[in-house]
């Protein structure tokens, strides 16, 4: 009765079979032994030269937010009318790179797209960790942070409630939500990774972390049902909230009345650019684990090869928004409109537009050939040319909006403060440095997914419909 | 190995072939209840071991469905009936605004039931304690075999016959597992003294915040709005040379408005003479700040019937005693600008002619509540 999955006679022309998403021979127990011994090796120097770097970011990143708090968000360069400077421009920007793990570990499941479980994992965690940066902001903005609870509706001594009619309300509770529910959603996966852990690893504190983390998981074939379910559901939920978040992100902007913001292509506009800069961010980072961590058999560049394309369509997408802005700009006859799309391009921030207009919509075009989306120079120079593109568009919409509305008396060139600057780098730091912890004490490839898409993993007379 | 009390037998297998093939035959010797551990989820175990259908769905949607009308409620609830502002010239009832948190809302319910539901409702985990986790089989579950266990229901369970099942079956390991006396992780003594020490450290922390505060004093954290590059009344200011920063006004000028009244007593305040007259326009204004500034104590009719609750101890005068309404205008004028006893000084709140203007309303009260038979006909003839 047993038939090998491979030997299957496939009647499919070559070009159309689905190469394995594995290389080489790989086994549950190989597997184990490759990705979730990790913990229980001395991380190699490199790793710590690494977190040497990230933390020395985060550490001059804290000291700028230590000015901050106590010398008040005046050590910004917001000033009127450019009221949301660097504090919204790197929320919009760590927010967005967010929606790359949401995508892969919840659309790309719904999909079917068996290629996403090598990666969803590490996708997964980085959603985590910029969310967490890009809380950082806002809360640092409300100037008092220690008030920041004011943020939610609690009944108060003040008699006072939030107003529900703010998006940046909504904000609040789409940002919370969205934190909440990645970190459920990463956490579920991690169950039986930390259950697999705990039964191997032989160090006792890390077995005694591990079982808590793990609660006592035991593979049973009841609670899997149960748990495959509750993925499911969590994946669906996820998928409606891939395309929320970043919608309410953009309502901030999209119902207010300046120009240029007042748009309403914004919420799908603002969707496709997180996902394409947080695809650019993962493919970077992933570029980095597989080959200091060994893992090219699993993440193939395959794997690489098809994020690109995701990025390469999301390219052509952020072209059509800029294109259509323009568009509206002329079509609308509205005279602030036009002024801000001449800004965009010739103003005291042309040279931003610009730089968004060519790292976004210009270098990803490389990716139309097979061979940059294989190599790692060309990828990378991609990504990070999206990575750069992208904050610039954040700073091109918020300043150069701003800087010149519709009363002209008003009009200021904004220049963020050095204390921008360095919270920014705080905040890649504070990124990177979870990236880098996260690689060593987690597992970073979700082995109980990849185990079960492995050949011969189900039985044969279940195996994806074949009989 | 004792089988005495036996909990379940586990056989091993190798694949996940075998492991489906083992199953049918296992479940018609009918021995216990039939349990599978694997390392990842095997496609149709759920038919093959007679599991019913998980009821998360169901559960996760009327908890989502609860989500979106408790987020509904409250925000109308907030925005149309306990706090009703318009904002944005938005009515409160807007109830489009409404709808991105009642999504947001409804999804947090459905994860948390979906997550938490899953695993500790139908679960039943955390569980640190199931023999299982002390099996020696433990181990290869989680990495890359696959075991089925015959769990004992009630009493008759007869481990013997299981393990020759499973030997039938093609197990290749076979194990006894019994029902451990103890958690062998979390014990209960071990629990207990976890909510010993969590309790101690909070007591801990407890006297040591109120020592804290108690010896420092408290401050806000940061007051630097406070801190203003302005001229303050109190305050020493290095601008004039005698280092104060309130000065007394240049020697023979008079503000404007602030013309002395000339005289230094309330007994010499009878002579001034009230330059308003006494036009409706004038009574009105009067009247306005008198239920602006003095009926919270005087009471509205300025008979001494203070709308402000006893709280306040001194008692005001009755404006309509016979002393008070034989006064001079000039002595009530006095009485506001300066104060008396308990009365505050109403001098920086209200101007001179507006302290004026109270004085013809007072008079007007007065009047009003001790008239005449004279003053009744000039009315009626009116
Ligand atoms: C905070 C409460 C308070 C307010 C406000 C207040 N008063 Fe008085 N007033 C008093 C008290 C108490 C006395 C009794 C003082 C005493 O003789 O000890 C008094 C006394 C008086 C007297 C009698 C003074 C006398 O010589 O016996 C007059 C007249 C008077 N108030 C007028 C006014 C007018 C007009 C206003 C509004 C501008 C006003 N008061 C506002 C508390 C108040």
């Amino acid at each position: 009765m047993r038939s090998d999955a491979a030997s299957i006679p496939s009647t499919l022309p070559e070009r159309l079979v689905e190469p394995p998403l594995t290389e080489g021979t790989v086994t549950p127990g190989s597997l184990d032994d490759q990705v979730l011994a990790f913990p229980d090796r001395r991380p190699p120097l490199k790793w710590y030269l690494a977190l040497a770097v990230t933390l020395t970011c985060l550490a001059i990143g804290l000291v700028f937010m230590g000015i901050t708090v106590y010398d008040g968000i005046g050590t910004w360069g917001n000033n009127s009318p450019v009221f949301w400077g660097f504090g919204i421009i790197n929320f919009v920007f760590w927010v967005g790179i967010g929606h790359a793990g949401t995508l892969i570990s919840a659309i790309l499941f719904l999909f079917r797209k068996r290629w996403r479980n090598a990666i969803a994992r590490f996708a997964e965690a980085m959603t985590i960790f910029a969310v967490m940066c890009a809380g950082l902001f806002p809360l640092l903005h409300v100037g008092r942070p220690w008030l920041a609870f004011w943020l939610f509706p609690y009944p108060n001594q003040r008699a006072l409630w939030v107003n529900f009619r703010s998006p940046l309300i909504w904000d609040v509770f789409a940002v919370s939500t969205y934190f909440s529910v990645s970190l459920m959603f990463w956490y579920l996966g991690l169950v039986p990774d930390l259950a697999s852990m705990r039964d191997r690893t032989t160090s006792k504190l890390r077995k005694t972390i591990y079982t808590v983390l793990s609660l006592g998981w035991r593979g049973a074939a009841s609670h899997w049902q149960h748990y495959e379910k509750a993925y499911l559901l969590l994946a669906g939920l996820a998928t409606g909230l891939v395309l929320s978040v970043h919608s309410v992100v953009s309502f901030d902007f999209a119902t207010s009345v300046v120009p240029a913001w007042h748009m309403t292509i914004f919420p799908p506009y603002f969707v496709a650019g997180a996902i394409f800069a947080g695809f650019a961010m993962v493919v970077m980072v992933l570029v980095v684990v597989r080959e200091t961590m060994d893992l090219k058999n699993l993440i193939t560049l395959r794997h690489l090869e098809v994020m690109n394309k995701v990025i390469l369509g999301m390219s052509c997408l952020m072209g059509y928004a800029y294109f259509m802005e323009g568009f509206t700009a002329w079509y609308s006859q509205n005279t602030y409109l036009e002024h801000n799309f001449i800004n965009f391009i010739s103003g005291t921030y042309g040279w931003a537009g610009w730089l968004t207009i060519c790292c976004n919509i210009f270098v990803p075009q490389l990716l139309w050939f097979r061979k940059c989306r294989t190599s790692y120079f060309w990828m990378i120079l991609v990504s990070i040319g999206v990575t750069i593109g992208m904050w610039f568009e954040r700073f091109s919409i918020i300043v150069i909006s701003l800087h010149q509305d519709y009363m002209p008396s008003a009009w200021r060139v904004y220049k963020p403060t050095i204390v921008d600057l360095g919270i920014l780098l705080g905040s890649f730091g504070l990124f990177f440095t979870l990236v880098l912890i996260f690689a060593r004490v987690l597992p970073v490839i979700a082995t109980t997914e990849v185990k079960g898409i492995l050949p011969d993993a189900q039985p044969s007379h279940h195996g994806d419909g074949h009989e | 190995m004792s089988s005495g009390n036996a909990s379940s037998v586990l056989g091993l297998f190798d694949t996940a072939d075998a492991l489906m093939e083992a199953i049918p035959q296992v479940k018609a010797k009918n021995l216990g209840r039939l349990e599978a551990y694997t390392p990842y989820p095997i496609h149709g175990i759920d038919d093959a071991l007679g599991l019913r259908r998980s009821p998360l769905g169901g559960m996760v949607l009327v908890m989502g469905i609860l989500g979106a009308i408790t987020a509904f409620v409250f925000q109308f609830w907030v925005s149309a009936v306990d706090y009703p502002i318009i904002t944005g010239g938005k009515a409160p009832w807007s109830w489009e605004a409404f709808i991105p948190i009642i999504f947001e809302v409804t999804v947090l319910f459905a994860t948390f039931t979906a997550g938490l539901g899953m695993l500790l409702l139908l679960n039943r985990l955390p569980l640190f304690g199931h023999p299982v986790l002390a099996s020696d089989a433990i181990k290869a579950i989680t990495r890359d075999r696959f075991a089925l266990s015959i769990e004992a229901e009630g009493e008759g369970f007869d481990a013997a016959a299981a393990q020759a099942a499973l030997a039938a079956a093609g197990a290749t390991g076979i194990e006894v597992l019994i029902e451990p006396d103890r958690d062998p992780f979390l014990t209960s003594d071990y629990i207990l003294r976890a909510a010993g020490g969590i309790f101690v450290s909070c007591v801990v922390a407890g006297l040591i915040m109120y020592g804290a505060v108690k010896l420092f004093p408290v401050l806000p954290p940061m007051s630097h709005m406070e801190d203003q590059p302005k001229l303050a009344a109190q305050k020493a200011d290095p601008f004039f040379k005698d280092g104060f920063g309130m000065q007394e006004p240049v020697p023979g000028t008079v503000a404007r408005g602030y013309l002395p009244l000339g005289v230094s007593s309330q007994e010499e305040a009878a002579a001034l003479v009230n330059p308003l007259p006494t036009t409706p326009a004038v009574l009105a204004e009067g009247k306005r700040l008198f239920h602006i500034r003095c009926e919270l104590c005087h009471g509205p009719l300025a008979n001494g019937t203070p709308t402000l609750t006893a709280a306040y101890g001194a008692k005001p005068a009755n404006l309509q005693s016979e002393q008070i309404r034989n006064y001079p205008d000039g002595k009530i004028f006095w009485v506001i600008t300066m104060g008396k006893n308990a009365m505050p000084s109403h001098a920086a709140d209200l101007t001179v002619d507006q302290r004026w203007a109270i004085v013809h309303y007072v008079r007007a009260l007065q009047r009003a509540q001790n008239a005449t038979d004279a003053d009744v006909k000039a009315a009626e003839a009116r």
